[in-house]
C-alpha cells in the first residue's frame, strides 16, 4: 500500500463516517421536528372544525327553540296527547311536521312525549319522506343515528306549552364524513362503523386504534403508513360513539422529508468533495517532502551520481532532520566519489606525464594540449562534463606513443614511409591500450581520431567533416598548434602569431573551421599561459607528484615549491631548434 | 272609504223608508250590476316548494300560475243592502268544507241568524274556530267525516280560522238582511225581489272595504248598478275592510 493512499485513507474515511453519522442524527432530528409541527398543526385544525361544529350545532338549537314555540305544533302535540290512540290524530301531527319541515329542511323530524314514546316522525328518503312510526326504528333523543339509510346527527329541544313539558322535537342531519378535511373513523363501542380511509379494512383499523390512549392523538400504522390519530370531541356524538380523524404523516410529511433528504444529501456530499480535497492535499503535504527524497535517490540510482540535494524547509522537525540527514549522507558519498575521480584523473594524468617524460621536446605536451582544449571546449559553450570529458581525453590523446618505437619517434631526420606508417598506427595502439579500461570509454574517439582531418585526409580512418567527433576536431587543432609552437630537435618552435595563421590557413582542409575560429578567438595571454616555454613536463610530473600526495594538509606548500622549478625546466626544453613546417601532420 | 263612513252615519233614513216600504210588498224590483276590479287585492301566497326542496338552498315560492286574480277578487265581493230588513224565511245552512287544509269556500254571505256547517273531509283533525267579535266560538279539534254547525245571529264579519293549521282561513259574511251575495267570476250579481225603494247598496272586500251607491228601487224592473273596486289607492289601507266588521 502506497503511503499517500495510507496518509488519505486514515483521514478521510473516519471523516466520511463522522460526517454520515452526523448528518444522518439532524436529518432525523430535523424530520421528527417536521412530523411534530405537522401533528400540532392537525391538532389545531381538529380543534377547529370541532369549534365549528359545535357552533353550527348551537345555532340548530337555537332556531329549533323557535321552531318549538309554533303554535300549530303545540296544538297538533296536544291533540295527540289527547287521542293517543287515533291515527288521524299523529296523521294530523306528521302532516303538521311535514308541513314545518318544508320551511326547516331537516333530513329527520321526529316529535317523542317526554317519557320517550314516539309520537311522529318524519325521515327523508330522497324527495320523499317517510313515516317513522316502529317504535324500534326511531332515532335516539340525542346523538348519532345509524339506518340503513345513513348516519344521522340528532339535536332535540322540548316543547313547553304553558309552563308544562309535552314533548321533546328532535330534528337530524346527514353526518357526512366526507365533510372532514380528513379521513375519519367513527366507532361504536369499539366497532367500526364508518370509515372514509380508503383500502383498509374495519378489523385492521380496530386493531390499530385499540392501541391508542383514549382521548389523545396517538400514531399508527396502517397499510405500512404512518396515520396521525386524532379524537374528534363532537358534542353530538354522545357517549357510544367515537370519532378518529386520520392523516397519513408519511405523505403529509413526504414533500418536507423529501426536501430535507434532499438538502442534507447535498450538504452531505459537497462535505465528502470538501473533505476529499482536504484530504488529499493534507496526505500530499505528508508524502511529497519523501517523495521528494525518494525521486532524489531515483534520479542518483539513473545519472550513477549523488548529485547535491539541497532540502526546502518544510518546517516539521522530523522531516527537516530527515532531510538534513540525507544531504548529509549524500554530501558524504559525494566527497568519497570525489575522491575517487579526482585520484583516477591523478591517474590519468600521470600516464599523460609518463609519456612526456619519454622525450624532452614534447615535454608537458599532454597537459597543455588538455587545457588548451578545455578553454576552447568552454569557449564553445560545451557542457560542464563534456569539457571535464575533452580535458582527460586530450591528457591521453597521445598514450598510443607507448607503441612506437623511441628511434623513430626522436628520429631527427626525414621519416621513411614505414617509420611514418607506425608513427600513423599511434590512434589505433591507444585506443587499443584504453579499450581495456571501461571507465576510459568517453575518452576513445579523442585517442582514435585526433589525427582525421576535415576533409577526410587523415588518419586512420580519413574520416570527413562532421563524421568527427567535435572532440577529436578540438584536440586534432589544439594539438597541432602545440606541435608548431613547440621546439623540436630538428627546429625552434615558431611564435604563436604563426602557428595561429598556419591554422586558419589549414582550416577548412585539416582543421574544423569553426574550431580554428573560436581557438584562434582565444585571449593571447591566456594562450601563453600553457606555452611550451613556461609550462614544462617534469612540472607536470612534479605537479602529478604533489597531488598524489594530497592526504595531507602540506600539499599546496609542496605543490607551490615544486613550480618554482617550472621556468628550469622548460629551458631545457626550449633550446632544441630545427622548424619542421607542416609536422603536425606528423603528430 | 270615507264616503262609506258617512253613508254609514245617516243609515237610519234608508233604513226607514225600506220598512215603509216593506208594505208594499206585492211589488217588487230587481237590481243587477257588475263589479270592476282593477287591480288585484289580495296578497300573494307564500308558501314553499315542497318536492325537491334541500336544506341549506333557498327556497323557491310556488308560483301563481296562470290563476286569474281579478276573477277571484270579483268572486269575493259582498254585495248587500243595507238595512234591517225582514228576515228570510227560510234560512238555509251554508257549508264551509275543510278540504286539502283549505276552507273551501273561504267565503261565504249568509243573513244573520242563519247557520253555517263546517265538515271535515280531510283525513287529518282540524279545528274551527274565531275570535271575531260579531260570533267568537271554538269548535275544537275533529276527525274526518265529522261537521259542525255554527249559528250567527248578529250581522258582522267573521274571520274563520284554524288552530293547527294557521294557513286556513275563511270569512263567514253575516249580511243584515236576505239581500245579499257574492258577484260571480265575471263580475255580475243580481238581487231580485227587492220591494222598491230608495236603497244603500253597498259592495264589500276584504282588502278594499266598503263602496256604497244609493239605488232606487222601482215597483218593477231592474235597476243597473256598477262598481268600480277599488276606489282610491290602497296603499296605507290594508285590512281596512275587516277592520270595520258591522256592515
Amino acid at each position: 500500500m502506497r503511503y499517500f493512499t495510507r496518509a488519505f485513507l486514515s483521514s478521510f474515511v473516519p471523516m466520511a463516517a463522522v460526517l454520515l453519522g452526523s448528518f444522518w442524527v439532524v436529518h432525523r432530528l430535523v424530520e421528527s421536528a417536521a412530523r411534530n409541527s405537522f401533528r400540532s398543526s392537525l391538532r389545531e385544525t381538529q380543534e377547529f372544525m370541532a369549534r365549528q361544529h359545535a357552533q353550527k350545532e348551537w345555532s340548530n338549537a337555537r332556531s329549533l327553540r323557535v321552531v318549538a314555540e309554533n303554535p300549530a305544533l303545540k296544538a297538533a302535540l296536544q291533540l295527540v296527547r289527547a287521542e293517543p290512540a287515533n291515527p288521524d290524530a299523529r296523521a294530523t301531527l306528521e302532516d303538521q311536521l311535514r308541513e314545518l319541515n318544508q320551511t326547516l329542511g331537516f333530513d329527520v323530524l321526529v316529535a317523542a312525549a317526554p317519557d320517550g314514546r314516539l309520537l311522529a316522525g318524519l325521515l327523508r328518503a330522497s324527495a320523499e319522506y317517510m313515516l317513522l312510526r316502529d317504535e324500534v326504528q326511531r332515532p335516539p333523543a340525542q346523538g348519532l343515528w345509524l339506518t340503513g339509510r345513513g348516519l344521522y346527527q340528532i339535536t332535540a329541544v322540548p316543547v313547553n306549552l304553558a309552563g308544562e313539558h309535552i314533548a321533546n322535537l328532535s330534528v337530524g342531519e346527514p353526518l357526512d364524513l366526507s365533510d372532514f378535511a380528513t379521513a375519519v373513523v367513527l366507532e361504536h363501542h369499539g366497532r367500526v362503523v364508518r370509515s372514509t380511509l380508503p383500502e383498509v379494512s374495519s378489523a385492521e383499523i380496530e386493531q390499530a386504534l385499540r392501541h391508542c390512549p383514549p382521548g389523545e392523538g396517538c400514531d399508527v400504522r396502517l397499510q405500512n403508513a404512518t396515520y396521525h390519530c386524532l379524537p374528534v370531541n363532537l358534542p353530538a356524538l354522545g357517549r357510544d360513539y367515537r370519532l378518529y380523524s386520520l392523516r397519513n404523516l408519511d405523505r403529509a410529511t413526504a414533500p418536507t422529508v423529501a426536501f430535507l433528504r434532499r438538502t442534507f444529501v447535498f450538504a452531505w456530499g459537497g462535505a465528502i468533495v470538501a473533505g476529499l480535497l482536504i484530504s488529499t492535499l493534507s496526505s500530499r503535504s505528508i508524502v511529497r517532502p519523501i517523495a521528494t527524497i525518494v525521486r532524489h535517490l531515483r534520479q542518483a540510482e539513473h545519472t550513477g551520481r549523488l548529485a547535491e540535494f539541497c532540502p526546502p524547509r518544510w518546517s516539521i522537525r522530523e522531516l527537516d532532520e530527515l532531510a538534513q540527514c540525507f544531504r548529509r549522507a549524500s554530501l558524504a558519498v559525494r566527497e568519497a566519489d570525489e575522491q575517487l575521480h579526482g585520484a583516477y584523473v591523478q591517474f590519468v594524468a600521470l600516464i599523460a606525464s609518463a609519456l612526456d617524460a619519454r622525450d624532452h621536446y614534447t615535454a608537458g605536451h599532454s597537459h597543455r594540449v588538455s587545457e588548451l582544449s578545455r578553454l576552447t571546449a568552454e569557449a564553445m559553450g560545451l557542457r560542464p562534463q563534456d569539457v571535464e570529458t575533452i580535458r582527460v581525453a586530450a591528457l591521453l590523446h597521445d598514450i598510443g606513443k607507448i607503441g612506437v618505437p623511441d628511434t623513430i619517434l626522436q628520429k631527427p631526420g626525414k621519416l621513411t614511409p614505414e617509420e611514418r606508417a607506425q608513427i600513423e598506427m599511434h590512434p589505433s595502439i591507444g585506443r587499443r591500450i584504453l579499450e581495456q579500461v571501461k571507465a576510459f570509454e568517453p575518452f576513445l574517439p579523442v585517442v582514435e581520431l585526433h589525427h582525421e582531418n576535415w576533409d577526410g585526409t587523415g588518419y586512420p580512418h580519413g574520416l570527413k567533416g562532421e563524421q568527427i567527433p567535435l572532440a577529436a576536431r578540438i584536440v586534432h587543432v589544439v594539438d597541432a598548434y602545440d606541435a608548431m609552437t613547440s621546439d623540436r630537435p630538428y627546429r625552434k618552435g615558431m611564435s604563436s602569431q604563426e602557428a595561429l595563421h598556419i591554422l586558419k590557413r589549414l582550416a577548412g582542409s585539416d582543421f574544423d573551421p569553426d574550431v580554428v575560429a573560436v581557438f584562434s578567438g582565444l585571449d593571447p595571454g591566456r594562450i601563453r599561459d600553457y606555452a611550451p616555454q613556461t609550462v614544462a613536463a617534469t612540472a607536470s610530473l612534479c605537479n602529478l607528484l604533489a597531488h598524489l600526495g594530497t592526504a595531507g594538509p602540506g600539499a599546496p606548500a609542496q605543490q607551490k615549491e615544486v613550480s618554482h622549478d617550472e621556468p628550469l625546466v622548460s629551458l631545457v626544453g626550449s633550446d632544441r631548434s630545427g622548424a619542421r613546417p607542416g609536422s603536425c601532420h606528423r603528430l | 272609504m270615507r264616503r262609506g263612513t258617512r253613508f254609514s252615519r245617516s243609515s237610519a233614513a234608508p233604513a226607514a223608508a225600506a220598512l215603509c216600504l216593506l208594505a208594499f210588498r206585492l211589488d217588487a224590483g230587481q237590481i243587477e250590476g257588475s263589479v270592476i276590479v282593477t287591480q288585484r287585492l289580495t296578497k300573494p301566497r307564500v308558501t314553499a316548494a315542497a318536492d325537491g326542496y334541500q336544506r341549506g338552498v333557498a327556497v323557491e315560492l310556488a308560483s301563481d300560475g296562470d290563476f286569474d286574480w281579478l276573477a277571484y277578487e270579483r268572486s269575493h265581493v259582498v254585495i248587500y243592502l243595507e238595512g234591517r230588513l225582514p228576515a228570510p224565511k227560510n234560512s238555509r245552512v251554508a257549508v264551509i268544507e275543510q278540504k286539502n287544509r283549505r276552507f273551501v269556500p273561504d267565503l261565504v254571505v249568509i243573513p244573520a241568524g242563519a247557520s253555517v256547517s263546517f265538515p271535515n273531509l280531510d283525513p287529518i283533525f282540524h279545528n274551527v274556530f274565531s275570535l271575531s267579535r260579531t260570533r267568537s266560538f271554538d269548535l275544537g279539534n275533529y276527525p274526518r267525516n265529522q261537521t259542525r254547525v255554527v249559528t250567527f245571529p248578529k250581522p258582522g264579519i267573521v274571520v274563520v280560522g284554524c288552530h293547527l293549521h294557521p294557513n286556513m282561513s275563511a270569512i263567514v259574511f253575516v249580511a243584515p238582511n236576505q239581500w245579499s251575495t257574492t258577484a260571480d267570476a265575471d263580475g255580475r250579481f243580481r238581487l231580485a225581489d227587492v220591494p222598491p225603494g230608495r236603497y244603500t247598496l253597498v259592495a264589500w272586500h276584504k282588502r278594499a272595504g266598503y263602496v256604497r251607491h244609493t239605488v232606487d228601487v222601482p215597483a218593477e224592473g231592474v235597476v243597473p248598478v256598477q262598481f268600480t273596486i277599488p276606489l282610491g289607492n290602497l296603499e296605507g289601507e290594508l285590512h281596512s275592510g275587516l277592520r270595520r266588521e258591522e256592515p
